[in-house]
């Protein structure tokens, strides 16, 4: 492809074209841009900065406490009252349970889209990969993701290294991660649900083709070494991008580090991007044409789970952000990443099927799903930061976005049949520089605390700003470099890895196997049996 | 005796079933089946973007009927599944050598 883009270069009327095709994208970027911060400069403008010092702060004497510290703080935690670390283990757990429940979701909205012949493979994957990853998350995916040891990996408890999480070997009855107050254990069941999340992402992309073996092997990869290591550098308590900026870390010069509340980098663009790997290197299903050839889509068997599953995924959001604060004791903060989720969803929708609209005249049903699901993807990362009106910003721009790198793929002919880089390879991005654009100024750059709201002052340096209230490039710069750098990780491991399994014919499920039907030729079975009236028989009459 | 074999469009079933019952035609057998004709199928949406799939959905109906049924069966078919407009079908006519009714032994005419 980039042969064929530098032959046609040679051409003078090609580079014309070209350049003013370009040209006009860049001004068209520009012009959003522009239409948001005047939105912005409109709504914002007004509105007192002071919201965080209202008389509901609770004002117990904590520190800014970080989500994933690096040393635990002791002398706090006796002064606690005793019912909160139950607690907040209580909303942590809820969390895990809310998140793990979007596997159904994930599921159901895999099979819907894919046609009967693949369904039982879906199926099967979805179980398959929740339970390698849960295996291996308390093997040592957890250590090497949240454990202290360097700036790429880890594997002791935070704050000692005698203490090593590999096997959760070292963990004592009352260990706590860090000055969370959670039990490592809680806490390990709240980071699987987001490692499986990340592990069924890539799925989606690979339906249809994928060996089994592959299946497996490629899981072990994601779950055992792609989320956990990368995902290391932005949550792990050194982590080089979560230490960005501050004295003797990665660019100390910035002055900023890396934030991601939720995960849209680290769980949904490294689902993405592993996603759209094993696109790439599998190749489309057979039979499979594309648009600009002329060719049908490959229809969803069943829209009526592909919807059912994405309100299911929604729901579970409801755990992947508010519970991510890992404190019920901010209640204010839950309550306004729950309420920034939930606007981010809507607008995703309503922007992705007026897009669809105005273009074919139709209300589509897929659009308005993958919208939403676009709209809290992007929201993911900022949630804590932004205002209420910037979410619903952030989500319609996803809505419009989605759409969009979905015909990209389709005239790229990549073959990713629920929409999985769409969705959260780019709506990630998005929504991870959105925190440089939309973070408010009002609240906490360390994120939540375990004993209570957060009190800061507005605007000062504890407080994360966006170009758009006046932050200046800083954050910007910081999530660029953050989201840059764990994509492109993330690409070249899975396009490694994936090239790697082709070469030894373990990816790709044989041409025949393909043709006779995929779902019989990988596990003999049918998702549909047709019977025939063969279990109707009374059997042979006795004479 | 001869078959009528009709590919009609959809939504025209109960009409042609109740027009055929006016005339006297006591069975039929019906499927759903897809195809194109002149009519070269239809556009769809998927993913936000057009598409014109080839096979569009219609009912096919057969129905075996002595020979001096024949000519008002088919009139009557076509009359009733006409809409005037593209894609409303075809209807073809078989010759069938043999007909028995399975409950009584019934043979050729007798079994239509």
């Amino acid at each position: 492809m980039i042969k064929k883009f530098t032959t046609k270069m040679r051409d003078p009327k090609e580079r014309k074209f070209f350049y003013t095709l370009f040209g006009g994208k860049l001004m068209g970027a520009g012009l959003c841009l522009l239409l948001m911060w005047a939105a912005f400069a409109y709504f914002e403008g007004s509105a007192t900065r002071a919201h965080a010092d209202d008389t509901a702060v609770k004002t117990e004497a904590s520190p800014a406490a970080p989500a994933a510290p690096a040393t635990p703080a002791p002398a706090v935690a006796d002064a606690l009252p005793p019912y909160v670390n139950p607690i907040n283990t209580a909303w942590v757990l809820l969390g895990g349970f809310l998140v793990f429940g979007m596997q159904a979701g994930f599921t159901m909205l895999e099979a819907g889209f894919c046609r009967e012949r693949e369904t039982v493979n879906v199926l099967v994957e979805c179980m398959f990969d929740t339970c390698v990853c849960g295996i291996l998350h308390w093997a040592f995916g957890f250590a090497i993701m949240f454990g202290g040891g360097n700036a790429l990996f880890g594997w002791h408890l935070p704050g000692d290294p005698t203490k090593s999480l590999i096997f959760m070997k070292d963990v004592s009855l009352l260990a706590t991660y860090g000055s969370t107050g959670i039990p490592i254990l809680a806490h390990f069941l709240f980071q699987f649900a987001f490692a499986d999340c990340a592990s069924t992402i890539c799925s989606g992309a690979m339906v249809g083709r994928t060996r089994f073996w592959g299946d497996i092997l490629y899981s072990i990869g994601v779950s055992g070494l792609i989320y956990p290591v990368f995902g290391h550098w932005c949550w792990g308590p050194d982590g080089f991008l979560a230490t960005m900026g501050s004295t003797g870390g990665f660019l100390a010069g910035l002055g900023m580090n890396f934030h991601d509340f939720a995960g849209s980098t680290v769980v949904h663009s490294i689902g993405g991007w592993v996603a759209i790997a094993g696109a790439l290197v599998l190749g489309p299903r057979l039979g499979r044409r594309f648009k600009r050839d002329g060719g049908e889509p490959m229809l969803p068997h069943n829209i009526v789970i592909a919807v059912i599953g994405a309100l299911i995924l929604w729901f579970g959001w409801y755990g992947f952000n508010p519970c991510s604060t890992l404190s019920i004791m901010d209640n204010v903060g839950v309550a306004r990443v729950a309420a920034n989720t939930t606007l981010a969803a809507c607008g995703g929708g309503i922007a992705a099927v007026l897009w669809v609209y105005f273009r074919t005249r139709k209300w589509d049903v897929i659009s308005i799903v993958n919208g939403s699901l676009a709209g809290l993807v992007a929201i993911t990362c900022p949630c804590y930061w932004v205002s209420n009106a910037g979410s619903i910003v952030i989500g319609l721009v996803a809505g419009v976005l989605v759409v969009l790198a979905t015909d990209l793929l389709e005239h790229l002919r990549i073959d990713d049949p629920v929409g999985a880089w769409p969705v959260h390879g780019v709506c990630g991005i998005w929504g991870t520089l959105c925190l440089g654009l939309f973070a408010s100024g009002e609240y906490s750059a360390a994120g939540s605390s375990p004993t209570g709201v957060p009190s800061i002052v507005p605007g000062s340096a504890d407080a994360l700003t966006g170009l758009f209230y006046g932050g200046g490039m800083k954050v910007l710069m910081a999530q660029c470099i953050g989201s840059l750098v764990v994509c492109t990780a993330t690409f070249v491991t899975a396009m490694v890895m994936f090239k790697a399994l082709d070469a030894v014919s373990l990816l790709r499920v044989s041409k025949e196997g393909e043709l006779a039907g995929f779902d019989l030729d990988q596990h003999g079975s049918e998702a549909y049996p047709k019977s025939a009236g063969a279990h109707w028989s009374e059997g042979k009459a006795s004479s | 005796m001869n078959k009528i074999e009709a590919i009609i469009k959809p939504f025209k079933l109960d009409e042609v079933k109740e027009a055929l019952s006016e005339i006297g035609i006591q069975g039929m057998t019906v499927s759903e089946v897809k195809g194109f004709g002149r009519q070269k199928g239809q556009t769809e949406v998927f993913r936000g973007s057009e598409y014109t799939v080839d096979f569009v959905p219609k009912m096919k109906l057969e129905i075996v009927v002595a020979d001096d049924m024949v000519d008002r069966v088919v009139k009557t078919i076509q009359e009733t599944a006409k809409t005037g407009k593209i894609g409303d079908g075809k209807i073809f006519v078989w010759p069938i050598k043999r007909a028995v009714r399975i409950r009584t032994a019934e043979v050729d005419e007798a079994a239509v």
